[in-house]
């Protein structure tokens, strides 16, 4: 009983982890078709941005989430007025143009604050662990999964429930006609990579404490992102919720019973067999494109 | 235009390309600048193995350089079973399974003995991963960006698996200390000119075999399918049989480029798996021009000849990455079609205004060529 609660701890510690990192890539693939490679280091300028405003200022993992937010929206912003903009209707070249940001990015960070490990404080509040079944667990990864889930729920209140959702909604399924009816499509769209970047700043903040920060540290959370977005299919965010689960408990299952490499290397297989026979996903919704 | 002469004159530029990089050891008597350009040339081989599967089927690989690592490291086992073993006995075991308690070969090592059979590996290996993962893939209809994210995963964890298993490839070190290449009685030493020979030749019989696919009508097919799949499809055709079949051979190629690559280095590493290189090979072949087998190699000559020059400063070396992201990013912004296309546009403006009075017929056929492909 007691392992098989520490073991379902595990995996939803790396779902909630997981579910973090891709969100805010579902939401920018979801509604403007961009697959941002960057996404990577827009979690790695997170988790430097929590390093910098901890060292630099003495502020506080908690205190730092919100302008953490706010310097990577406004970073997304910037990028997609420059870039993305002009590549709406380029698809596979969106991949290479975020791509190369990336790779600007991990590069200024490695000139700029050096390519040695950093360390991020946990907040000290949180530092101490719960017992849930006979099982402990780390207040701070229980606060990590209550966190991704309130953000998951405001997203999807604002997706669903507020007037810029309904403008994306509409964007999504026709953006001409959208257009045609007033909706400022390029707008909507540069707040969406906004607001998906900010989302990868936090997802990296709230790691950093939990895993040793490197300019290279984007590249293992974007792939995994990625997997969990090609399995729940782009068009649902409960889909994202729900891969991210499935995911976080497989990943913790089998590295349990093997290794973290061995593990993500038998979840890398069964997704690429999985996309044979549902190549749209597990959960995508049932629209007509 | 006349659509033989465009293709002979093609092909004549195909050649000199090839004659040109088999004189370059004729005016040059430096072991460590053939080495160097060896390397390069390994690298052109790469983009066009990309610029096969990417420009003419529309299928981005973010992954090439997986498929280069397996071949490198089917080389690498053999050329380590080649060297007399320092710490072991008799039985031959490579020196880092010793230090890893590792007390038999492994299955998977034994027929790397020999070394045809290493040859043969090297390609084959490879094809039959891009196989394998292409029947997945296409047989399941991912197109465009999800293909490449698949791509650039499987990279990743085939990189981290090699990394994990230390006791039979080395890990983090590679296969390092190898025996010299061997064939049929010629040694090829790494910095000598045979070696850049035999990798001239590799490249332009590469060049030249992709240049023939291309042209074929599994060529065509394949460009249409790039074009525009569905209508491929609904004339009947087996698009992703087509599909499975250029990325295999794209892969067969990298894997080529791999094993050359080991030879010219002396060595296999996990980091020849990595996304770095994977990511140079896509920047090669858009600087290049991804529609143009040549240009896609011009591209990793320029860059990785540039990239050499400038690494010899220490301020270039830190930033190079900084600067090689922000050209691609302009590339991909304002040159879609890379160098090649660029020398394109300009023969184009040129013959039209040498001829300013016959009217350009084979501009709205370009300009609706880009629309299909923006609607895609």
């Amino acid at each position: 009983m007691e392992l098989v609660v520490s073991q379902l701890l595990t995996g939803l510690s790396i779902a909630s982890i997981l579910m973090l990192v891709a969100l805010g890539l579902a939401v920018i693939y979801g509604v403007t078709g961009v697959i941002n490679l960057a996404h990577g280091e827009f979690v790695m300028l997170g988790a430097y941005c929590a390093w910098f405003l901890q060292t630099e200022f003495g502020l506080g993992l908690i205190a730092s989430l919100v302008p953490i937010f706010i310097v990577l929206a406004l970073f997304g912003w910037i990028i997609e007025a420059l870039v993305i903009r002009h590549l709406y209707n380029r698809p596979l070249d969106t991949i290479l143009a975020t791509w190369g940001i990336g790779v600007m990015a991990q590069q200024a960070v490695r000139l700029m604050a050096g390519g040695e490990l950093r360390y991020v404080e946990m907040p000290a509040a949180l530092s101490s662990s719960v017992n849930i079944f006979g099982a402990t667990e780390s207040a701070y990864r229980l606060f990590i999964l209550g966190l991704a889930l309130s953000l998951f729920a405001l997203t999807w209140y604002i997706y669903r429930h507020t007037a810029f959702g309904l403008k994306l909604r509409a964007i999504t399924q026709n953006r001409d006609i959208a257009s045609s009816f007033g909706i400022n499509s390029g707008r909507v769209y540069r707040a969406t990579f906004a607001y998906g970047a900010g989302i990868a700043g936090l997802a990296g903040a709230l790691v950093s404490p939990l895993k040793s920060v490197s300019p290279e540290m984007g590249t293992t959370y974007v792939v995994d992102a990625f997997m969990v977005v090609v399995l729940g299919g782009t068009q649902s965010l409960f889909g994202t919720v729900a891969s991210s689960g499935i995911l976080g408990e497989l990943s913790g299952f089998l590295a349990f019973h093997s290794n973290d490499t061995i593990a993500k290397a038998l979840v890398l297989l069964a997704i690429v067999i999985l996309i044979r026979f549902r190549p749209q996903g597990l959960f995508a919704a049932r629209v007509r494109t | 235009m006349n659509l033989t002469g465009k293709s002979a004159q093609q092909t004549l530029l195909y050649g000199a390309f090839c004659v040109a990089i088999l004189l370059v050891p004729l005016f040059l008597d430096d072991a460590f600048l053939l080495n160097k350009y060896s390397r390069y040339l390994v690298f052109a081989m790469l983009a066009v193995a990309l610029s096969l599967s990417w420009g003419y089927a529309g299928i981005l690989n973010l992954g090439q350089a997986t498929t280069f690592g397996l071949g490198s490291y089917c080389m690498a086992m053999a050329l380590k079973l080649g060297t007399v073993p320092v710490h072991t006995g008799s039985d031959g075991l490579p020196d880092f399974m010793v230090w890893n308690n590792v007390t038999e070969l492994p299955w998977f090592w034994a027929p790397f003995h020999s070394m045809a059979f290493a040859l043969m590996a090297g390609i084959l290996v490879p094809a039959a991963f891009a196989a394998l993962l292409g029947w997945f893939m296409f047989r399941g209809r991912i197109t465009g960006v999800y293909a490449a994210i698949i791509t650039l995963a499987a990279m990743v964890v085939v990189n981290l698996v090699i990394i994990d298993q230390q006791r039979f490839t080395g890990g983090f070190n590679g296969i390092t200390d190898l025996a010299q290449f061997e064939v049929a009685g010629l040694a090829f030493d790494a910095y000598s000119s045979s070696t850049y020979y035999l990798v001239a030749f590799c490249l332009s019989a590469v060049l030249l075999l992709s240049l023939a696919i291309t042209r074929s009508k599994t060529g065509m097919i394949l460009q249409a399918i790039r074009d525009q799949e569905d209508r491929v499809r609904f004339f009947g055709y087996d698009v992703a049989l087509y599909k499975i079949f250029v990325f295999a051979v794209s892969a067969g190629i990298a894997g080529l480029a791999g094993m050359l690559y080991t030879i010219v280095m002396e060595f296999a590493s996990p980091t020849f798996l990595g996304v770095p290189l994977s990511l140079s090979v896509v920047i090669w072949v858009a600087v290049g021009g991804r529609q143009s087998l040549l240009g896609a190699a011009i591209g990793a000559l320029i860059v990785t000849g540039v990239q050499g020059a400038l690494s010899e400063s220490e301020t270039f070396l830190e930033s190079w990455m900084l600067i090689m992201g922000g050209l691609f990013v302009l590339v991909v912004l304002f040159l879609p079609k890379g160098i090649a296309g660029a020398f394109e546009m300009l023969a184009a403006l040129f013959l039209r205004r040498s001829a300013a009075k016959v009217p350009s017929v084979s501009q709205p056929a370009g300009e609706a060529i880009t629309h299909g492909e923006g609607a895609s």
